[in-house]
């Protein structure tokens, strides 16, 4: 492409080279953090791991075994499924209301604009709008309360990629389907959702990625425990939590607890993002 | 060692690859990494006749007792959440009837005790005496450097900057001090052990006293602040030049180096168990026992302790805790105000309250209450 | 991005609407549409729901802060510079201040790079490699906030305080920089927050870029010019609203984020004197001091006041990058 450059002066090109090597060097500089991360994480991270790192509470004893991880994944697994079960059905809800029946009505743009000012809210602030409408003086911290502080994390990121997903199903589909005299819900059960169900998958699946990493919305609505529950009605502990907790100690066994606990829920993440994009794959080949 | 290093090397390598070839290629390759969450067995409910979850917060001065004290229980079918979140928010969460009893070292004040008026009267059960050392990680000193309160206060007040500074050199003849900067660490959070800390040196240091005051949070005129006893001794241990103040257990369990401060008979004394109990020689004890230590005579004494209590409503049930906790609430006091757990307390280097007042705090767990019959049994 | 639908699935899902009857619609009886109807109605009443509980959202935070702004005035609590817990006296200024210095940090140091990184990868990278580099960009946006915090605590801090160390007395002259460096700093915070904003700020720039016509570009480079001067020509012109909006954008999340910042900012309600010194921010202090306020009204009520301003920034912020992006996507239908 750049054969035609024969006439280009020699300060022009050293130009070109230096500022293409500067943009390549900016590429290398941002992923410098990630190496580190990753690499620091694996070499602290894996030494905690061991069979009763993932199989034991945490103790909370000061002088004795600090305990494992286990009611810190059981709790983020419970809290943000139960978050996704809550925010799933609503934002996709929402979503099919926008592309099926919203039109462009201003009440549609209303809503589409809230939802938009909802992906902006800092996610501590769900967390004291939880506290201040769900905890306190309504029977105190509940993991059912951190999830749906979580779900209100969720709810627009499900709801803005649901309604991309669902616009890119083609218009064609839908009227041919309804110029053969099936109605509206039947379009919709059968033709959109079913369709765009690979793309909604995905971005279901990059919510609940984000909200398993989520510390500042369960600090004061789930807290945190010792005990390993599934009873949502009381605390549950978290592994955002739980490292956090752990980071803010001397002890350097807690703090390499705080290393193997981000470790797996790094992993976690990764893992749930690599199936989010498997399913996205499937969806465009 | 090195191979270890290698092998994180790899496996970073490993992970990143692993997700960027499923971005990139058309093969959608398996996954490298281990799942971590397969382990879902909920042992939770026990539900025998005695088993209950009671949950506390506050103190993280004390926090080290009631965690031991917790895993302790465990066999007896109590389970304690107790989240150490400073006294402060141990209050203010008793108050707002988000847990079941309260950790606090300074006793509420009155106007507190008003606020939680609304949910019922509450008891205060002194538990043990700590001493809130200063500690520091000063590479090549030990501990035992000696400092008075009115240095004390001015290090604290940014006044005195460098270590090697002429007012702590004067007290420490014959120490080879660095010239490295002081880097000081207080609390951020709401603090029975700032508190106390802060008691001290309002009653040494004048321009303490006028310019920041008493309190459980002060407005610190420098400094960084950190979350927990836990938090600035995380802090110190991983900041050189620092200097901070922690309850003794955890200055014992990082191996941190501590001053030896000025009591008020004018000698410098270690924190040790000794020195603390004695701080605790000739207090006055009020009815309801919310006593407060501090400014003994005693030449033995070490000038910087403070008490900490659990805090309950007298009527548990009536406050909204349920039965079941309330009961745990009761045998959670007999456990640790008795010999085993008493015993527990030395262990962690707190000093026990004089057995008079042991027994006093004995005596008013029969009167905690569910829903008008007592609980303890 | 494909907009061809699955051929397979269509033609399945086609077939199975029609056995019902190949009736035309003029026929439906009214009963067959009921369940659209309710179909409609309820995706509506849930739409209304959704708009119902934002505005309860907002009317909530407002309610529970109004306490805290009657007491020191919306002004005096913004702008007052006294955040003193011990005395109930809240004025957030140092924690604004702290917010507000810790994202211009982030922006200063994370936009160019993930501008740079955009266009290197939209622009000048191989075919090859660019699918997985900009796969690990964006890996940076899956990695939680707490592991910024805990890797900023144990490997940012002690790493770079010599370093930082050696900034201030070198740079003294300038001003805000110069004198002793504790370890959590405005500039530690601010460094992890540029890593945390580059992703999206870079995918962004980089929707941005791609939306630059060929021809422009092609005939920038069949003038002559080199591929940086055609970036410099046709492309950075072209995308500067965009790419603004996407600094916006990451200002927005940089402005909000709350416990990567408590670990590393020092956690001072002080407004610090240079770029090293600790500080506070508006996040932060509500992660912090929450759990203890609950039994003082008029604590808890301006740490909700502190989350309202903080809510209201990044509406603002939001709504000018919105803006910004929706300028630049116009332009791109008049080119």
């Amino acid at each position: 492409m750049s054969a035609l450059s024969f006439t280009t002066s020699p300060r022009r090109r050293r130009t070109d080279a230096v500022m293409r090597g500067v943009l390549l060097a900016a590429t290398l500089v941002a992923l410098v953090p990630l190496v580190l991360v990753i690499y620091m994480l694996i070499s602290k991270g894996i030494g905690a791991w061991s069979w009763s790192f993932f199989t034991t509470d945490p103790t909370g004893s000061f002088l004795g075994d600090p305990g494992g991880i286990k009611s810190a994944i059981v709790g983020t697994v419970a809290m943000v499924l139960l978050a996704t079960v809550i925010a799933v059905p609503v934002g996709v809800g929402v979503a099919l209301y926008l592309t099926e029946f919203g039109g462009g009505s201003w009440f549609s743009k209303a809503v589409r604009y809230f939802v938009d000012v909802l992906t902006g809210v800092p996610s501590i602030v769900f967390g004291l709008f939880i506290y201040i409408t769900l905890v306190i003086g309504h029977g105190g911290f509940a993991g059912w309360k951190g999830s749906i502080a979580l779900a209100l994390l969720m709810l627009p990121v499900v709801t803005r990629s649901a309604e991309v997903v669902l616009l890119l199903v083609p218009n064609g589909l839908r009227e041919a389907a309804l110029a053969l005299g099936a109605p509206r819900w039947r379009v919709v059960a059968r033709v959109v959702l079913p369709t765009a169900l690979p793309g909604l998958v995905t971005g279901v699946l990059l919510a609940l990625a984000r909200a398993a990493g989520e510390t500042a919305p369960l600090l004061f609505t789930a807290v945190a425990a010792n005990a390993t529950t599934l009873n949502f009605g009381g605390r549950m502990n978290s592994l955002p939590l739980q490292i956090f907790n752990d980071v803010q100690q001397a002890q350097d066994r807690l703090v390499q607890r705080a290393w193997g606990a981000a470790l797996t829920l790094v992993v976690m993440i990764l893992l749930t993002t690599l199936i989010a994009r498997l399913a996205s794959r499937r969806s465009t080949t | 060692m090195r191979s270890r290093q290698w092998l994180a090397l790899a496996a970073t390598g490993a992970l990143a690859l692993g997700v960027t070839a499923c971005g990139s290629s058309n093969n959608g390759s398996s996954s490298t990494a281990s799942s971590g969450g397969g382990s879902t067995s909920a042992s939770s409910s026990g539900s025998g006749s005695g088993s209950s979850t009671i949950n506390g917060a506050g103190s993280t001065f004390a926090a080290p007792i009631y965690q031991q004290w917790g895993s302790d229980l465990k066999g007896q079918g109590v389970t304690v959440n107790y989240q150490p979140v400073g006294s402060g928010a141990g209050v203010a969460q008793l108050t707002s009837g988000t847990v079941d009893f309260a950790g606090s070292d300074p006793a509420m004040t009155d106007a507190e005790e008003r606020t939680a008026a609304a949910r019922g009267e509450v008891v205060h059960f002194p538990m043990a005496l700590g001493a809130i050392t200063a500690s520091y990680n000063v590479s090549g000193l030990r501990s035992g450097l000696r400092l008075d309160g009115s240095t004390l206060a001015d290090i604290f007040l940014g006044r005195v900057t460098k270590w090697n500074d002429p007012a702590i050199a004067a007290l420490n003849a014959g120490v080879s001090l660095p010239s490295s900067n002081i880097t000081i660490i207080h609390r951020s959070d709401d603090s029975g052990t700032t508190r106390g800390f802060t008691a001290f040196l309002s009653s040494v240091s004048p321009e303490w006293r006028s310019r920041v005051g008493v309190g459980r949070s002060v407005k610190w005129p420098t400094g960084t602040g950190a979350r927990g006893n836990d938090g600035v001794a995380a802090a110190v241990k991983q900041t050189s030049g620092a200097i901070g103040y922690v309850e003794q257990a955890y200055a014992l369990q990082n191996n941190f180096t501590f001053a030896d401060v000025r009591n008020a008979a004018g000698r410098f004394v270690a924190p040790t168990l000794a020195s603390t109990s004695a701080a605790a020689n000739g207090i006055t004890v009020p009815a309801d026992l919310r006593l407060t230590v501090g400014g003994s005579r005693d030449p033995a004494a070490y000038p910087i302790v403070s008490q900490t209590f659990v805090i309950t409503y007298r009527d548990l049930c009536r406050a909204g805790v349920k039965d079941a906790s309330a009961r745990g609430v009761a045998k959670f006091l007999q456990y640790g105000l008795g010999s085993a757990g008493q015993g527990a307390l030395r262990q962690l280097s707190y000093a026990p309250m004089p057995s008079a007042i042991n027994q006093r705090a004995v005596a008013e767990i029969a009167t905690l209450q569910c829903n008008g019959s007592p609980i303890a049994g | 991005m494909q907009r061809e639908p699955d051929r397979g699935l269509t033609h399945v899902e086609a077939g199975t609407l029609t056995p019902g009857g190949g009736r035309s619609s003029l026929e439906r009886s009214s009963l067959r549409r009921l369940p659209d109807r309710l179909l409609k109605w309820g995706l509506t009443a849930l739409a209304a729901a959704i708009l119902a509980l934002i505005v309860y959202f907002f009317v909530r935070l407002a309610d529970e802060s109004s306490a805290a702004f009657s007491r020191f005035g919306v002004f005096g609590f913004t702008f007052d510079d006294n955040w003193d817990v011990s005395k109930n006296i809240y004025g957030a200024l140092p924690l604004l201040v702290g917010t507000l210095i810790t994202s211009v940090i982030a922006l200063v140091i994370g936009v160019p790079i993930a501008v740079a990184t955009a266009l290197y990868l939209n622009e000048l990278c191989p075919r090859r490699a660019r699918g997985v580099l900009t796969t690990l960009v964006e890996l940076l946006a899956a990695v939680p906030s707490v592991v910024y915090g805990l890797w900023g605590v144990f490997f940012l801090i002690p790493r770079l305080k010599p370093v930082e160390q050696w900034l201030s007395d070198t740079f003294s002259f300038l001003p805000f920089v110069g004198g002793p460096v504790a370890g959590p700093s405005y500039f530690i915070a601010g460094l992890i927050l540029a890593i945390m904003i580059l992703p999206i700020v870079s995918a962004i720039s980089r929707e941005v870029i791609a939306t630059v016509p060929v021809e422009q570009k092609e005939a920038a480079l069949a003038l002559g010019a080199t591929r940086w001067e055609m970036i410099r020509i046709a492309i950075l012109p072209h995308a500067r609203a965009g790419i603004t909006g996407a600094a916006m954008l990451g200002l927005g999340r940089a402005i909000g984020e709350t416990i990567a910042v408590t670990l590393v900012i020092g956690n001072a309600p002080t407004i610090g004197k240079q770029l090293f010194d600790q500080g506070y921010s508006l996040a932060a202090v509500i992660a912090n001091e929450f759990g203890e306020a609950a039994a003082t009204p008029i604590h808890r009520s301006a740490l909700i006041a502190a989350g309202l301003v903080l809510f209201v920034l990044t509406l603002l912020i939001n709504g000018g990058a919105r803006a910004f992006v929706i300028r630049g996507e116009r332009r791109r239908g008049q080119a």
